[in-house]
């Protein structure tokens, strides 16, 4: 098996790689180095620059065939050109030589990464640690800056202290760690200004132009920040801050209002101010590894794909659960709950990424628009395919777990749902009649997010008669466990070795931590770096987020008119049992709740 | 499921005449098991070891007595002496085994006589008969001797020694015949003093773990079937390698050859049961009906879909390997071949265009066997059009290895984590040793058990001899007609590159040489 021992980010890897399959294809083997000048470029690495939009470049390794690459397509105003115009001059050649891009220094341009809320505890915990990251792997182009915004006074240094002692990223036991650190820091400032003062953010603007210095500017705004705030930093930002010659984008992350109207009510307000695509609406579980893996697993392997309907597949359950409650910060979630805070956005987006038709690319509009054509066919959800609950407080060797409504921040008479499990289903000719199950609670036994597909029962089991057991409900099992602990296993039906004919359920497991030695990049680094490059695979689109919408509203206007009590399930446990008649209801079990998960 | 693996576990008509259930206790029954020829190799390796683990594993019936028949002169004494000092087996390490070895082999007991004699065979019946004390009689004879006496002794075993009132049952080893009409020739003799129902062909292949979990696989598990045609399958690979050459006993090999020694009867019977049609039940002759039909489906082997290597002398780290004619048991001029691969074909509708390559060879760099089946290339694969690589080269391949150290995985492609989008190939994997902290039981114990049993699922059936000899024969004449000269190679390497050449003919490539493979 081959090992890759070198960083990879795609920002270079076009120029890192080269192919070597010179060997017939045995064998193979390749180097991705970052002293790319002295490594030998076989004549026909060639890159190719396709002036398509919003396409990524990649680079593949086939374990036993070639190794290409190809860069892409890189839209007129990305920072990934700029970041190349040190490396090849900005009049759009269409296809060059590797070699040919070191002697070129055209317009240089500069990326300024502006963190709205750079106090707050997202900042502190992902975005900075995620932006470090990308530093470190050599993700960030050239000329970059990082600006700290919030209202707090504080001087550059006391943000640079702020973030280096938060910085608990995966790269801190790598060499070199503490250089890479300083000079990163050194990139850092802070400006402290109002969220809705266009003032402030043209103070801001100045600051950012002395560090441009001249050069093509673009600018990234990520408001990490209360949404009633949004807009205003939006409209400061825009009118006051936007670049004058490159692009300016805005990330925005949940909550992207609470319904259908309030939603819709916010893209209005951001559009005033804003296109669709300056808009990078982040949705975080689309940049988990396994979620991205999602896609190769059924596109690039040939036996996935023809049971990838409702001929085979039985069900669809996608789990998520955290070992934790609000612990006193119930505030912003009490206005939420549960499903608003985690079904209609992650929960569905990897719902939508499973279940959509082959896209006619690997291109953002393409798989986007399989999404919605997705989210568009699945009936709205009804009350009666929903089971909510809410955890009570527990005692448990001593330690006793507070209730949601113990938690200060939260109304004492709140009904906000901690836990929801929901059926939903696809009224396509793919998936007509298959239930998908959500399940998503905060207090409970475990913390995990995993997608597991159930298929049928296999049609006239010989061994039924062999055995008078029903094994017809030990039907195979595919689960992606998206975290902890990331991996892929497929639940088999063996024979147990031995002299009799007893059958077991075994896995055929691919165990990320044993198979790749690598740590795997936080979400947000992914999405950073999509963000930069201008690559929206990864973002919401508008009209995904409004029929995400529609499809939840109606039930959530419903539970909060009926005033519909949740059920009532003690912190630490596998939640209430309701969960489980949901499931019964369409003949489902699940699958993390079995014995033999 | 099922509870303990026993004798009872499998069940069959059988059973309830050979043993004694207790709704059922009017006579008590008695097994013996005679091995013939019990001073043999294969005798001291495999089957008194097996006799005692299922002894063990108390999947014997409670009145069982063991007899060796051979013609050197030994008293029960030495016999038992030289079973207990030849058993190596997976029992050994647990609790009690020596208690057990002495009860077991107070109930082996040993006559000498010739294979041909009626009188030395009417000898040993008449001591079974003592030993069986009246009961109902069952007898198995095991014939773990050259296929020259093979006639001999079941004449003699037949008409001296049947049981009067329960069942007796022969099982022979390969070699049945080297060409359709010897095996047929044997078959027939065979049959003068016996029925088809008495006459268990052990293919001990047939008895492996993972050779027993085909089926499984295929049948019990949704995902599996729904790929198992040319739609999705691109070619299936049997392999077979021994890492050790003939070392001065090449005198029976070459008068076979690895194509009758290997292909025709192991490779070929796992092909069968890989390819065959789901049978109407999991019954031995539903089985064997399901096998047969694929046998005789298929195209017999030509000349030109097979490859023949022979292995020559190799000197590597100051030692010296000897070639397969160095062997003193083998003639100087010996075009016998020591390696082979073929390409057969299936013309039916599950598998038609579909190559299944084979390839057996000793003295090769690894002892393995396996198979390997290589999945189609994806259509319109998405990936493709953003890499410009031939994804098509990485296709899903599902390898199931029979041994050693048992396994089953599936190749798949696969995102390598960061921030790249780059593919490779992992595995979905299941190691046995990981998954299953028990010991594997040897081949030889499941078949025996089966044979006491009556259960014939993993022996072959005459019509089924004949399907496989009539595939081959022809070639083997073919070869041995037109002393086609086998391709040599070193000892120890990885065997004739036209392995290669054979395998490109049909557009595949070989999975256990591609470089990645471990």
């Amino acid at each position: 098996m081959a090992s890759f021992s070198s960083t990879h980010c795609r920002s270079y890897s076009h120029s890192y790689s080269y192919s070597s399959s010179t060997n017939g294809g045995q064998n193979q083997r390749f180097a991705f180095s970052s002293s790319f000048p002295r490594l030998p470029v076989p004549a026909k690495a060639k890159v190719f620059l396709q002036s398509q939009r919003n396409s990524h470049q990649n680079a593949v390794l086939m374990q036993d065939g070639a190794v290409a690459t190809k860069a892409n397509p890189v839209e007129k105003e990305t920072p990934l050109k700029k970041l190349k115009d040190e490396l090849l001059s900005a009049t759009s050649s269409d296809e060059w030589d590797e070699k040919a891009g070191f002697d070129i220094n055209g317009n240089e341009s500069t990326v300024s990464i502006t963190v709205v809320g750079a106090s707050g505890d997202l900042a502190k915990k992902k975005i900075f640690p995620a932006l470090f990251a990308l530093y470190y792997e050599d993700c960030l182009p050239k000329h970059f800056t990082i600006y700290g915004y919030a209202r707090s006074k504080m001087t550059d240094a006391e943000l640079r202290n702020m973030v280096s002692k938060t910085l608990t990223c995966r790269i801190d036991k790598r060499e070199n760690c503490v250089e890479k650190m300083d000079q990163f820091l050194k990139r850092c400032f802070y400006h402290s200004g109002q969220y809705d003062s266009e003032e402030n953010f043209s103070q801001l603007d100045k600051k950012l132009k002395e560090h441009e210095d001249g050069r093509v500017s673009n600018r990234l705004f990520y408001l990490s920040i209360p949404p009633n705030i949004f807009i205003d930093a939006v409209k400061c930002a825009s009118l006051s801050a936007s670049s004058g010659n490159g692009w300016t984008r805005v990330i925005v992350e949940k909550p992207f209002g609470r319904d259908s109207e309030s939603s819709a009510a916010l893209t209005k307000a951001l559009k005033q101010y804003l296109d669709e695509d300056q808009i990078f609406r982040i949705d975080h579980y689309l940049g988990k590894e396994l979620v991205e893996n999602l896609s190769v697993l059924r596109f690039s392997n040939l036996i996935f794909e023809p049971l990838w309907s409702r001929q085979y597949i039985r069900n669809v359950q996608l789990i998520f659960s955290e070992d934790f409650g609000t612990e006193g910060r119930g505030g912003y979630f009490d206005h939420y709950g549960i499903i608003r805070d985690i079904m209609q956005n992650h929960l569905l987006q990897i719902l939508a990424l499973f279940a959509m038709e082959t896209p006619v690319s690997l291109d953002a509009e393409d798989i986007r628009n399989e999404k919605v054509k997705v989210l568009r066919s699945m009936r709205p959800l009804q009350l009666e395919d929903v089971v909510i609950g809410q955890y009570k407080s527990h005692t448990k060797g001593g330690v006793t777990y507070p209730a949601y409504t113990d938690d200060k921040t939260v109304p004492k008479d709140s009904l906000t749902p901690t836990f929801a499990a929901a059926a939903l289903f696809i009224d396509n000719a793919r998936w007509d009649g298959v239930p998908f199950l959500m399940k998503a609670g905060k207090a409970l036994h475990n913390k995990r997010a995993e997608i597991r597909v159930q298929f049928r029962h296999v049609p006239g089991h010989l061994y039924n008669r062999n055995f008078g057991t029903d094994i017809d409900r030990a039907t195979n099992e595919l689960v992606i466990r998206v975290q902890p602990d990331e991996a892929i296993y497929l639940k088999i039906n063996n024979k147990v070795p031995g002299l009799g004919m007893r059958l077991d359920r075994s896995n055929l497991n691919l165990h990320y931590a044993a198979r790749y030695s690598k740590e795997i990049p936080d979400a947000y680094e992914r999405l950073l770096l999509d963000a930069i490059e201008g690559e929206r695979r990864l973002f919401i689109r508008s009209d995904e987020l409004d029929a995400a919408w529609s499809l939840f509203t109606p039930v959530l206007k419903e539970l909060e008119e009926k005033k519909i009590i949740p059920e009532y399930y003690p912190y630490g446990s596998r939640g209430p049992v309701g969960a489980h008649y949901l499931a019964a209801k369409y003949n489902v079990r699940w699958g993390d709740l079995g014995v033999d998960q």
